[in-house]
């Protein structure tokens, strides 16, 4: 089964966190669902040109946040109740809010500031969301 | 049975103007193992001794469970060698080289042969002296592949080809691999390759070997800290700090011992950490041998 | 020892230089056509002619296939094969006698068939076997510093002290007693002393080779 799974070797972030991302789209957009085989470990890593060990490491963290299930020798599937909120994008989240912070003291501003900044810049997103929406609407 | 493809216990080779001191190492069966150095550090001769062509001045070499070099020939039965100064016969075509081989080796498959020339866009009616060099090292690749051989010894075999071609290559690698007895040693220069299929990595410097690891290990423990100090406050002590560059008040700390735990550590010294930088293979590299060279003038 | 492998191998050998081989055949029968037709002065012009191709075949194949391994960087090739220094060495010492000997048996043949058939030097039967033997011997030191020294120039010069030996002994082995006294005459001869001389050459062949061998098991470098 091939994966359509693509890497980008300019990510600068670590390939393995990369396919875990990947393999959790495919899960909330639907294409893989709960208690679909997923590829192996080895056929994953020769059809994207990558260790086995790197794949071995996104599946063993995919199947702690309960993504998937390995079963062994039997491979691996989706899991029955994927779960999808994780832990990297808090991690990630504070990291950046973090950033944000050491960036307005940086600047001078005053943590209100700060926190006006941040829900502006939320407030911009949704706009530019809703419009993407109202545009299809218009089409359709 | 050994569960490793490859043993260096000890190994030293000297010559004149260079050595090889007391090589370990070990290469499990079924990974693949990258092996990394500058020119003359000393990955061909390492490689050389494995093949049993160099023969150690000490130290054991054990190959798929042979003695090297007095059981060689049973040895190389398994193996698929490739190095870059390796030639085939130019006045034969590719196909001689394959009817030649054939009968050497016992699990030789000449449909998976065929598949290769045909992905590889080699034609088995060509001479080899009219390969361009890239072709040619497809052609001894595919030579090699092709015997199905348990453990493949690659001495810089994507060194010279063209990026399609590379990519070509890398893809067969894996593709072999997917046979879980069979093990890959390679060397290169190239550290993306390196990076992205190797499952263990060595780096080697001067005739030692300096840092052998689990690929995943080796990026988690690597990590360059950009920190602010405050005009008060001196650079904190980390431990695995290999290196320290940037400025007084800005200062990069390059550390192989990176842990999470870190950054409130230097938080707590009055450091601002600005950013925590993971290393490409190469810089990892490039950091190591540095931080090596500069200890051993010191 | 891996026979298989070394049959391959020395065919691979012949395979590479079936021109060459090609050529001195066609040069082994112009020689014999010049033996047949060329009357009286033809069988000695036909001798001639028929060793320097000898001698020449033993230089061109000792020089291309195994000089020719290191220069055209094949050798790592070939010792990525399942085979060490024992089927190696085999293989060129075997490969190119096996090309050499043919001729030089011929060679052998035509010399003493011209001895036999004209009374007035068959004196010479006794020497001409043993300076046949020297040419042999001279091959294999050829063979032998070609294998140990791998190198262009120390084979030609080995191949040179040869013919320049050839020349030497043959002037000696005329002198010593028990050859010289028969060797204008009309009788055909053998003594102890030929018997001699003959286990001394090939005492110096299986020197030669069986040092080569053992020198070949001693490099510690094959690349």
């Amino acid at each position: 089964m091939h994966s359509d799974i693509v890497i980008s070797q300019s990510d600068g972030r670590p390939m393995y966190l990369q396919i875990m991302e990947q393999v959790k789209q495919r899960v909330a957009v639907g294409e893989w669902a709960p208690g679909d085989e997923i590829p192996s470990i080895r056929q994953l890593a020769m059809d994207l040109r990558v260790s086995v060990i790197t794949i071995k490491r996104a599946y063993l963290e995919l199947e702690r946040e309960g993504v998937i299930l390995t079963q062994q020798g039997k491979g691996s599937v989706i899991a029955p109740n994927p779960n999808l909120s994780p832990q990297v994008y808090h991690d990630e989240l504070s990291e950046r809010l973090d950033e944000v912070a050491r960036l307005g003291e940086l600047l001078g501003l005053s943590s209100d500031e700060i926190a006006r900044r941040t829900r502006e810049a939320a407030n911009r997103l949704n706009e530019a969301r809703l419009n993407e929406a109202g545009l299809t609407k218009e089409i359709v | 049975m050994s569960d490793l493809s490859v043993e260096f216990d000890g190994v030293s080779k000297r010559y004149k103007y260079f050595s090889l001191e007391n090589i370990h190492l070990e290469l499990p069966t079924g990974s693949i193992m990258g092996f990394i150095g500058a020119n003359g550090a000393g990955k061909s001769t390492t490689i050389r001794i494995l093949m049993g062509l160099v023969h150690q001045d000490e130290g054991t070499v054990r190959v798929l469970g042979h003695q090297m070099p007095a059981a060689q020939a049973a040895a190389k039965l398994d193996i698929g060698f490739v190095s870059e100064d390796m030639r085939l016969y130019g006045a034969a075509t590719l196909k001689w080289h394959m009817d030649f081989m054939r009968p050497i080796y016992p699990r030789w498959d000449q449909s998976y042969a065929d598949e290769l020339a045909r992905r590889f866009d080699l034609k088995p009616q060509q001479k080899i002296k009219g390969l361009s060099h890239g072709q040619r090292v497809k052609a001894a690749l595919l030579l090699a592949l092709a015997r199905r051989p348990r453990l493949l010894v690659l001495d810089e075999p994507t060194t010279g080809l063209d990026p399609v071609a590379r990519v070509e290559v890398l893809g067969e690698l894996m593709a072999a691999l997917a046979d879980e007895d069979r093990t890959i040693l390679f060397s290169s220069h190239n550290t993306l390759d390196v990076e992205q299929i190797s499952d263990q990595i060595t780096f080697i410097d001067r005739g030692r070997i300096i840092d052998s690891d689990d690929k995943e290990v080796f990026l988690d423990r690597w990590r360059r800290l950009r920190l602010i100090l405050p005009p008060d406050v001196v650079v904190p002590s980390l431990p695995g700090v290999v290196e320290v560059g940037g400025s007084g008040r800005l200062p990069v700390l390059t550390t192989n011992r990176f842990e999470p735990a870190m950054v409130s550590a230097c938080n707590d010294l009055g450091a601002t950490v600005q950013a925590v930088d993971t290393m490409t293979l190469e810089e990892i590299f490039v950091a190591n041998v540095h931080s090596r060279r500069e200890r051993l003038t010191a | 020892m891996n026979y298989s492998m070394v049959k391959s191998l020395i065919w691979k050998d012949w395979y590479f230089q079936r021109q060459a081989i090609l050529l001195a055949l066609g040069g082994a029968a112009v020689s014999f056509g010049i033996v047949v037709f060329g009357g009286q002065p033809g069988f000695t012009i036909g001798l001639i002619l028929l060793i320097t191709v000898t001698v020449m075949i033993s230089a061109m194949t000792m020089i291309g296939n195994t000089i020719g391994e290191r220069e055209n960087q094949t050798l790592a090739f070939m010792m990525s094969l399942p085979i060490s220094y024992v089927e190696y060495t085999t293989s060129k010492i075997l490969g190119n006698l096996l090309i050499f000997v043919p001729f030089w048996l011929t060679v052998l043949a035509g010399s003493l068939a011209l001895i036999l058939v004209s009374p007035v030097i068959h004196g010479f039967f006794a020497f001409a076997i043993i300076m046949a033997v020297e040419i042999l011997v001279s091959t294999c030191l050829m063979i032998a510093v070609g294998l140990v020294s791998e190198s262009k120039g120390w084979t030609i010069s080995a191949m040179i002290t040869g013919n320049l030996t050839l020349n030497i002994v043959g002037y000696l082995v005329a002198h010593i007693p028990g050859i010289k006294e028969g060797l204008y005459g009309s009788a055909i001869y053998w003594n102890s002393t030929a018997t001699i001389l003959l286990v001394i050459e090939f005492a110096l062949i299986a020197l030669l080779l069986g040092g080569a061998f053992f020198i070949q098991s001693r490099k510690k470098d094959f690349i």
